[in-house]
């Protein structure tokens, strides 16, 4: 006869098996707690177009998403193996500072005048990105605007 | 029993104490703490919350809320033994409103759960696993609902907090220990009628 402890922890086991937490749940846990103390605003996905033109391993996805002031368009590609490419478009055009989260780190980088921006070299996986009011800009933010988490 | 076995003792810490530590550690000023803390109680929140029959969407949408109002209450916590409590209770009861609010799916029926699980190709411990728990769902899934859901909640949460389980239940506080042991027998009983399982546990 199984104990109770013991089928309990059958019971843990095969839950764990047949229906486990989704793997990267944690992790965008932890991308919205992250945000918790920075005052913002969560764009919305405007549109995302899949891969075009699934021509082997070559991929692009381009994704708009909008806040109450601006837009950004972000065009993600590949640059190699689990290398990511981004290439942003903030409209109206502003030098806004960029803030890229992934799971690896915070990077850094400031839109140009017509609002354009890119980050090479990512890591495959969740990342999110920050728009933050900048002195000097064409456009006043009043406060931080940020995309929901997405997969690149 | 949640548990998890810690690298250097080999014994095992129970998740409401690994997340008592990780809590005292973020409170105490570690940022890391609260990473470790999301990890070890993530995966318990889940299953509690699944208890309760909320599609995966749902569920999700309730483990972060969950996670929001840890964070945003952080000072109602006095004590962080009771970290995982607070936690397991505060998802339990925002599963179970929406729950009775109808977003919920049936139970996993065993076909279903078949193709969830991963392919028998080669003897090794996974598999032997997978098969253990196809044995242990066929016993698990003719359960009333009401020992399928205490069940579960207890297999990832072995302290939770009996005055609100025992409303979702519709048993008295006084009868959910009598009530899990009878549970915990019905299993054991399906179990000991299949010859399968004397053969895989």
């Amino acid at each position: 006869m199984t104990d109770d402890v013991t089928l309990l922890r059958d019971v843990h086991d095969m839950w764990e098996a047949l229906d486990p937490a989704p793997a990267d749940l944690a992790d965008r846990i932890l991308f919205t707690l992250a945000l918790e103390n920075v005052e913002h605003e969560l764009m919305r996905l405007h549109e995302s177009l899949a891969p075009v033109g699934a021509r082997g391993p070559e991929t692009a996805a381009t994704m708009t998403f909008a806040a109450e002031s601006l837009t950004v368009m972000v065009t993600v590609s590949d640059a190699g193996p689990r290398q990511r490419r981004i290439d942003g478009w903030i409209a109206p055009g502003a030098a806004l500072r960029v803030e890229l989260r992934t799971a690896r780190g915070v990077q850094e980088t400031v839109a140009d005048t017509d609002g354009r921006f890119a980050f090479a070299a990512l890591p495959a996986g969740l990342m999110q990105i920050m728009i933050h009011p900048t002195a000097g800009a064409a456009l006043p933010l009043h406060r931080a605007v940020a995309t929901p988490p997405v997969q690149l | 029993m949640t548990s998890t076995t810690s690298g250097d003792t080999g014994v095992a810490v129970p998740s409401w104490e690994l997340a008592a530590r990780e809590f005292a550690a973020w409170r105490a000023g570690d940022p890391d703490a609260l990473d470790r803390l999301v990890r070890v109680l993530t995966p318990v929140l889940w299953h509690v919350v699944r208890a309760y029959g909320l599609d995966r969407e749902s569920a999700e949408d309730v483990v972060q809320t969950t996670w929001l109002a840890l964070v945003r209450n952080v000072e109602s916590v006095r004590d962080p033994r009771a970290v995982m409590r607070w936690a397991t209770t505060t998802a339990r009861r925002e599963a179970w409103r929406i729950s009775r609010a109808g977003r919920r799916e049936d139970v996993a029926e065993p076909e279903t759960l078949d193709t969830a699980l991963p392919p028998v190709d080669g003897p090794d411990k996974t598999v032997l696993a997978a098969d253990t728990a196809r044995i242990l769902w066929r016993a698990f899934a003719d359960l009333p609902e009401r020992c399928r859901r205490l069940l579960r909640v207890i297999a990832f949460d072995d302290r939770p907090d009996y005055a609100t389980l025992s409303a979702e239940l519709g048993v008295p506080v006084g009868s959910i220990g009598p009530t899990r042991g009878r549970c915990l027998d019905k299993l054991r009983g399906r179990l000991a009628a299949d010859p399968d399982w004397s053969g895989a546990a």
